[in-house]
This record gives structure tokens, sequence and C-alpha cells, in this order.
């Protein structure tokens, strides 16, 4: 068999720079899987014997199991709260065109557009007003809010695909119209569906600043606590800081292995079908 | 006929859900922050607030500082972005015949996990990676060009380091979204053009550009808001210093506010910031809107 040398040349510089973006992240694993004094050793150590103890103190620290467990939570909850919220709204746009339409999803989008030092300081005060700081749904409905724009800007344009014969159709033979809400559209935009739901996901899962300021104890997520925790008396705690981010960083690269396919179809905003 | 049948009712039905949580989570903050904004309101003096009029917006125009943090900002967004989409467009047409790599699924994920990680704990890291005694970069560079440079410490060489970083994480999303807006391309079209033979930039001109580029000047806008706000990551490798050089705008903001305390002041600053960033994502729309049209 004659092998095929341009391509074999073009997939080795493919994988070449796939590794140089994941190199640091590399650093930070074999980091983890160092001792203390072989991460900051000069010149840096290459060869070692992986060892386990940073991720075992990892989870002997106290309640670090109940941050994970917040960060699942409240990620997941947030995500699809907001996924079905978008969902009905931009079924709604897209279908009915409401007077304004472009106007509110200008005005949705401008959500993001506020840097969050600045969104953050009335929502503080509005939180600590209400009575609404460090409780679940303050924390799991202002993350959803945050999921909102860009969901309903995907699923609209996903909808917008679906052509609206399928809808008359539907009703045409005694469908109601919560049947062609969910059993004739929903099933054509999944990767619409899935690709908003991994990408806001991935997003509450890393967030930091409002878990910060208005979270506290009852409902601390681990990015925070990465900041509670990494100072020892020595400056910072690398191997520490290390295993914390080798296993928060498990979930979503997880996501975005088994999803690939739909964060690509999904980032064309449904204006083809099928697969990229 | 059930009541979610009446055509009337329905489409508001189901817009209530999104309104309500934009009405509590968006409009009284806003409508919070506006009044705010003429205050002298303090959350740690204990003295009542104060009625200002508009002087707080008088004192940030005055404000030297917060000029030089907008001037940084605006440098920051133009090469990050800058950067950022022509690396990512062109990894993007590099990747895009790459159905038959071996492990492309593991590659992509590689690839694209940069900015799927907390930036709180890569930022941290990197602190790290660039350390001017322990740091790899550091260590490499020595050994091969024999130099030593301190990137975060150094005045001439922070903005650089701590843009890279950005890049680096920001990077693969451009590139996802290039491979999304060429995956866009009808397939016809190309196969039409591979047989005519038509050249390159011809191609790039007429087939690719016009069904692309809108998914393309999207993705421009969603990473040129985020970048116009970008904090953690700064304030993380840098908290805007040494000197002011980093200083970016979001940082001036969280210092006033959470370091500083006041909040009518910060509250002006953030309502001045929404306005720039709705003036230049409307005209942005407006010119894609028209771009399209033509079409």
């Amino acid at each position: 068999m004659r092998i095929n040398w341009r391509e074999s040349l073009y997939h080795l510089l493919l994988w070449l720079v796939a590794l140089v973006f994941f190199a640091p992240i590399l650093w930070i694993v074999l980091g983890a899987l160092k001792t203390k004094s072989q991460l900051l050793s000069v010149p840096p150590t290459w060869v070692f014997v992986p060892i386990l103890d940073n991720i075992i103190d990892l989870f002997t620290r106290p309640n670090v199991t109940d941050y994970l467990r917040n960060s699942f939570m409240i990620s997941a909850s947030a995500v699809t709260i907001a996924i079905v919220v978008s969902y009905l709204a931009a079924y709604s746009f897209s279908r009915f065109k409401p007077r304004g339409t472009d106007f509110l999803m200008f005005l949705l989008l401008s959500v993001r557009m506020v840097p969050a030092a600045a969104t953050v300081v009335p929502v503080y005060m509005m939180y600590i007003a209400f009575g609404w700081k460090d409780t679940w749904p303050g924390m799991i409905l202002f993350y959803a809010m945050f999921s909102i724009p860009f969901s309903v800007w995907i699923l609209k344009g996903f909808i917008d695909g679906v052509s609206p014969r399928y809808d008359e159709t539907g009703l045409v033979n005694g469908g109601s119209r919560l049947h062609v809400l969910f059993k004739v559209v929903l099933p054509q935009v999944r990767p619409g569906l899935v690709a908003a739901f991994i990408f806001n996901l991935v997003f509450v899962w890393n967030e930091f600043l409002f878990n910060y300021i208005i979270g506290g104890r009852q409902t601390t997520m681990v990015p925070v606590s990465l900041f509670t925790w990494m100072y020892a008396q020595m400056g910072i705690d690398w191997s520490f800081v290390a295993a914390l981010t080798t296993v928060y960083m498990i979930p979503p690269i997880a996501a975005v292995y088994f999803f690939q396919k739909y964060l690509l179809t999904g980032m064309t905003f449904g204006t083809i079908r099928g697969e990229v | 006929m059930r009541w979610y049948d009446n055509s009337r009712i329905f489409p508001a039905t189901l817009l209530a859900p999104v309104l309500i949580f934009f009405i509590v989570w968006n409009i009284i903050p806003l409508l919070w922050m506006v009044g705010l904004s003429f205050y002298y309101y303090s959350l740690v003096t204990g003295q009542p607030e104060r009625f200002l009029g508009l002087d707080n917006f008088g004192d940030i125009l005055n404000n030297f500082s917060v000029w030089n943090s907008f001037g940084n900002t605006f440098v920051w967004v133009i090469i990050t972005i800058g950067v950022e989409t022509t690396l990512g467009v062109l990894l993007g047409f590099l990747f895009w015949n790459s159905a038959k790599l071996p492990g492309r699924r593991l590659a992509l994920t590689l690839l694209f996990s940069p900015m799927i990680l907390a930036p709180a704990s890569t930022g941290t890291f990197w602190r790290l990676i660039y350390d001017p005694t322990f740091g790899v970069i550091n260590y490499l560079m020595g050994v091969f060009f024999g130099l030593r440079i301190d990137f975060l410490g150094n005045k001439d060489w922070a903005f650089a380091g701590v843009a890279s970083v950005d890049i680096w994480m920001w990077t693969p999303f451009m590139v996802l979204i290039t491979l999304a807006a060429l995956g866009s391309v009808p397939k016809a079209e190309l196969e039409a053009a591979e047989i005519d033979r038509l050249p390159w930039l011809k191609r790039l001109w007429y087939i690719i550009l016009p069904h692309g580029r809108f998914i393309l000047m999207l993705g421009i806008l969603l990473r040129t808001i985020d970048s116009f706000k970008t904090m953690d990551l700064v304030y993380l490798l840098t908290k805007g210093g040494p000197g002011n050089t980093t200083e970016l705008i979001a940082i001036d903001l969280w210092r006033k506010a959470w370091e500083g305390f006041t909040m009518g002041w910060s509250s002006a600053l953030a309502l001045l910031l929404l306005l720039t960033a709705i003036a230049f994502t409307s005209i942005y729309l407006y010119v894609l809107k028209l771009s399209a049209q033509r079409r």
C-alpha cells in the first residue's frame, strides 16, 4: 500500500496544532501528578513517577464534596430552566413574530454586554434587600437568566430552519399546539438544544464572579473555593491548584468529547441541517 | 378548543417566562443601577446616601485613570479580537478537510480545551507557567535563547503576556465558529466550483464568504462583547499592574465597587459602559443587516 505522504503530513500538522493549544493544560495535569518539590523544581521535572497524593489530599479537605455537588446541581438546574424557557420564547419569536421581536432579541443580548463587575453591584443590593443572597434559588435563577440570551439566539435560528408547514400539518391533523411544540418541532431542533445546553453549562460551571459576590457558604461552587483554599503559608499552593483544576476539568472535557458534533452544528445557529 | 390553542394568548404565554426573568433579573437591577448612579452611596462608611445629581458622571468624565483604562480596553479589544479572528479563521480553514484525521474527535477536544476550563483556575496557573524563576516558559527561553523575562511583572511585557493568555484561551472559539461557518457552505456549490476549476480567491469571495459571513460575524460580535468586559483573567494574572499597564475598564470598575465600595460611582460608570456597548453593538448589527440585504 502506498502511503499518502501529503495527507500524513497534513494530519501530523493538525495534531501538532491541537497539542500546542493543549500543552499548558497538559502541564497543569502533569503538575497535579508531581510532588510539590518536583512541581517547583528548576529545571522543570520532565520525567517522574506519577503520584495521586495531591488528588487524595484534595478530597480530604472539608466540604470539597459539597462544593462539587453545588457546582453540579446549580449549573445543571440553571441551564435546564434556561433552555426550557428559551425554547418557548424562541418558538414564539420565530412563529408568531410578535411586535418588537427584533428589539426584544437585541435587548436580551444586552444582558451580556455589561461587565460582570457592574451587573453584580445592583444584583447584590437587590439580593440583600430581598434576602436572596446565598440561597439556591437565588443562585440558580440568576444563572438561568444569564444563560437565556444565548440560548434564545441559537434556538430561534434553529426553529426558523424548521418549515412552518410542519406546524400547520400537525394542527390540521388535530394535534394541539402543545403537541406541535413538543412532539413536532422539538425533535427537529435537538442539535440546537444540545449545543445551547453544553455552552451554557460550561459557562456556569466555570463562573466565578457572581458566585463569589452573591453566593455564600451554602452555594459556593468549586472555582470560588479555589480562592479560599489556595493560599498556604508559603504563598500559593500550586499542587493544590493543579489538582483541583485537573479534577474540575473532567466533566466539561468529557461533554465536549461526547457532544462535539452538536457543538459544531449548534454554532451554525440553525442555518444548515445535518452534520458539519 | 383548549385555552392554549387561542392564537392570541398562546404566543404571549410562551414569552411570559423569559419576560419575567428579564424583568426581575435585568430590568430591576438596571433601574437600581440608574438610581444609584445619582447618589453618593458607600457600603462601608455607613453614611446615609447623598443625592449628587450628575456629579458622578462629571467625575468619571474628568477622571484620568478612567480614560486610561478606556484606552487600554480599546487596545485590548482590537489586539485580542484581531489576533483571535485571524488565527482562528486560518486554523479553521486548516481543519476544514480534516474528516479523515485519525482521532479527529480527540484532537478537536484538545484544541477546544482552553476555552472550556475555568478561567479562575487556568488564569491562576498561568502565573506559575510565566514565573521568572519556576516557570517552564522562562526555563525553555533560557535554554534556547538565554533570556529571562518576568512577563507579568515587567511594564513592557505585561500587556502582551496577558493578551497571549486571552488569545490562547479564545482562539479555539474562533476556530469553532469558522468550522461552523464553513460547514454552512452548500457542498453542491463547492463541487461545482471544483469542476469549473475556479481559482481559490474567487471561491472564497463568491461562494464561501456569502454563506459563511453571517455566522462568522456573529461569532466576532459575541467575542467582542466578551472581550470588552474581560476582567477575571487579567485580575488573576496582574491585578491591572504593573503600574496601570493592564488596567482594563472592567477591572477599574471592580476595584471601585468591591475594594472601594463606592457603589454610586461604580453604578454611574457601569451605566456609561452599558451605553457604549449598546451603541457599538447596534452599529455593528445595523451594518451586518445592511450587508445581508445587499446580497
